[in-house]
């Protein structure tokens, strides 16, 4: 028998020295979106020949004593997944295809198995019967069985079928498996000797395996479980270590270079992002005022030498999207562009009303004298908070130092928006 | 103040320990320093300090369920006339609410400049206690203050006075004890009072929000 040969595609031919390097090819992968396990397709893409080529090879070699069989699965085993995120999902409904033909060779063959008798094909029951019952027995069983054991193991990390359509399918195939079980063990007591032992074994078997697919699905879970605790403890150890190490440093280089240096600037901006990765776990999209409020404090100590601390109490639903958020803002961005140095922000919510300090300690200014062109103040905090319904007030600081802003906005019927502070 | 006050420095980094120790100033002497608990209880009981710059991360608190080597040092030294001020990088209300609980009289972070560490230690040693604008602000929320809680009674532990709240927004805003007394057009020693008041309620107090405040904003 002469071997095939693969349906190559046209490349040209190799030059004897290679003048300009050809241009390498695509990894060979299996992509992540396929019809049953990606083989074919990543090796059309790999060898850069069509795709029904490479299909119609491994079915002429599969006829030559299993060949491409073996090529398929040897594939299919060394071939990794495309690199990606999502979880592999299959386009052929193998798992429905394997059930629909177990099931219907189990119907079709129903009275064969019913009648111990109509097994004599050729008249008789003689030995090529029995082996011809043999090979239709173990035939149902191995399509129920993989039917099973690949809804339970592949078809269920599939984000395209999932949980209960493998519990469905395993049912199902339970449900043959048992019913071919009931009938095989019935004829057992009627003779039949070691051959019906045999048959009645098959199903047994294949149930056993179907069913230990569970233990398969809960040790997996286990597993990974048990990899999930085992990072968050590592990720614990290294926030514990960075915690005791770097934070320190950072610290005391902040501590060291004074408030406005640049050295403590960047210091700072480590820290902080440093301290958002090690313990921020999940932040929300649309975050809320005063995480917000903190990430762009955090971003603007890059970028003037000031040192902001924001301080909140109270939760209130205003979101970092808000008008309130933006007027703060703005306001922050204003003391740290005039004043530098040490500035607060504080922030006090409820759910009736929301409070943002931000006060800062440089030379102070007279809002009234601010000329009518520079829109910062007067528009984007005393127009802002004002369309809202809300209030802005500007003074100086305590004792006199500085100035501070304060912004209030108190939503809801009856509630007098700018009823401010009880300071003055 | 003729004499300079005596410190022990308790910190795990020796880098931290020599840094803090240079930028001090000189009415602050430097009496002992200690890396671990163990050694911390020691250099207390020996040398009788007027105040303990106490880190609240301490290594090798040797089994003690849970206690941050700080609060296992204030509590290893109980009988001390010595007063303890906390220093952190954290601001993690749950350490700090426990070093305080504990019986230290004010909290830092290490951020604080040297000239910031020795007022806070003037202060702790002079009886009052030091407050940064993120305490202030744990206490608010701790104590019910935003959502409108005030107590009658002044004595009352578990909510803050209306007066108590004014100086703690004022703290949190950012504005030192001298700026808070001329806002609330009083002395300052009614401001540190008040603060030493809200200290002792945080010491003492049974709110069980404190606890839950605590363990939910493990870190901020």
């Amino acid at each position: 028998m002469r071997p095939a040969r693969p349906p190559r595609p046209a490349r040209p031919p190799r030059p004897a020295r290679p003048v300009v390097a050809a241009p390498p090819r695509p990894p060979l992968v299996r992509p992540r979106d396929c019809l049953v396990a990606g083989v074919a397709e990543g090796l059309a893409v790999h060898l850069g020949a069509p795709l029904w080529a490479v299909r119609a090879f491994f079915v002429v070699t599969a006829g030559m004593l299993g060949a491409g069989v073996l090529l398929y699965l040897w594939c299919w085993a060394f071939m990794p997944w495309a690199a990606g995120e999502a979880s592999p999902t299959r386009r052929a409904p193998v798992a429905w295809v394997l059930t629909a033909a177990s099931t219907a060779l189990t119907l079709t063959f129903l009275p064969l198995y019913l009648d111990p008798w109509a097994w004599s094909i050729w008249g008789g029951y003689s030995a090529p019967d029995a082996v011809a019952a043999m090979l239709l027995l173990v035939t149902t069983v191995a399509f129920a069985t993989t039917a099973g054991m690949w809804a339970a193991l592949v078809d269920r990390a599939d984000p395209a079928r999932g949980i209960r359509h493998a519990l469905l399918v395993r049912a199902a195939m339970m449900t043959l498996l048992a019913v071919l079980l009931v009938l095989e063990s019935s004829r057992l007591a009627g003779g039949g000797g070691f051959a019906q032992l045999v048959r009645t074994a098959i199903p047994l078997v294949a149930l056993v395996a179907v069913s230990s697919t569970t233990l398969i699905e809960r040790w997996r879970d286990l597993s990974s479980e048990r990899v999930k605790r085992i990072r968050e403890e590592q990720r614990a150890e290294m926030a514990a270590h960075l915690h005791d190490s770097v934070l320190q440093t950072l610290a005391l280089i902040q501590n060291r270079a004074g408030a406005s240096s640049e050295a403590a600037r960047l210091a700072r901006a480590q820290e902080r992002e440093l301290r958002a990765w090690l313990y921020d776990g999940d932040a929300p999209a649309d975050s809320d005022l005063p995480t917000d409020l903190r990430d762009y404090a955090g971003a603007l100590e890059l970028d003037f030498p000031v040192r902001i601390d924001v301080v909140s109490a109270g939760a209130s639903d205003e979101r970092a999207s808000g008008e309130v958020a933006a007027a703060a803002r703005e306001a922050i961005l204003n003391a740290a562009r005039h004043a530098g140095g040490e500035i607060s922000v504080y922030l006090e919510g409820t759910a009736a009303s929301v409070d943002v300090y931000v006060r800062d300690r440089g030379p102070g200014f007279d809002p009234d004298a601010v000329p009518a062109d520079r829109l910062g103040v007067r528009e984007s905090i005393i127009g802002r908070m004002r369309r809202i319904g809300g209030s802005a007030t500007i003074r100086p600081g305590g004792g006199g130092t500085g100035t501070e802003v304060h912004l209030r906005y108190a939503p809801g019927p009856g509630r007098a928006a700018g009823g401010q502070g009880r300071h003055g | 103040m003729d004499e300079p006050l005596r410190v022990v420095i308790v910190d795990d980094h020796s880098i931290f320990r020599s840094g803090l120790r240079a930028d001090l100033d000189p009415s602050v002497d430097v009496v002992g320093e200690a890396p671990d608990v163990a050694t911390a209880i020691a250099v207390i009981a020996a040398t009788a300090p007027d105040v303990v710059l106490l880190d609240v991360h301490l290594p090798g608190t040797s089994g003690v369920a849970e206690a941050s080597g700080g609060e296992a040092v204030i509590r290893g030294s109980a009988p001390t006339a010595s007063r303890f001020l906390a220093l952190s990088v954290s601001d993690a209300a749950e350490d700090v609410v426990r070093v305080i609980r504990a019986g230290a009289r004010g909290y830092i972070t290490k951020g604080s400049s040297g000239a910031e560490v020795s007022r806070a230690v003037h202060a702790v040693a002079g009886g009052d206690a030091v407050f940064s604008p993120r305490l202030a602000g744990f206490v608010l929320d701790a104590f019910g203050a935003v959502a409108g809680e005030t107590a009658v009674v002044d004595d009352e532990l578990d909510r803050l006075s209306a007066r108590e709240q004014e100086v703690m927004r004022l703290i949190a805003r950012g504005y030192a004890y001298k700026e808070v007394a001329t806002e609330l057009f009083i002395s300052i020693k009614t401001v540190e009072t008040h603060v030493s008041a809200v200290l002792r309620k945080l010491q003492l107090s049974s709110r069980h929000e404190l606890t839950v405040w605590a363990s939910e904003r493990r870190l901020l």
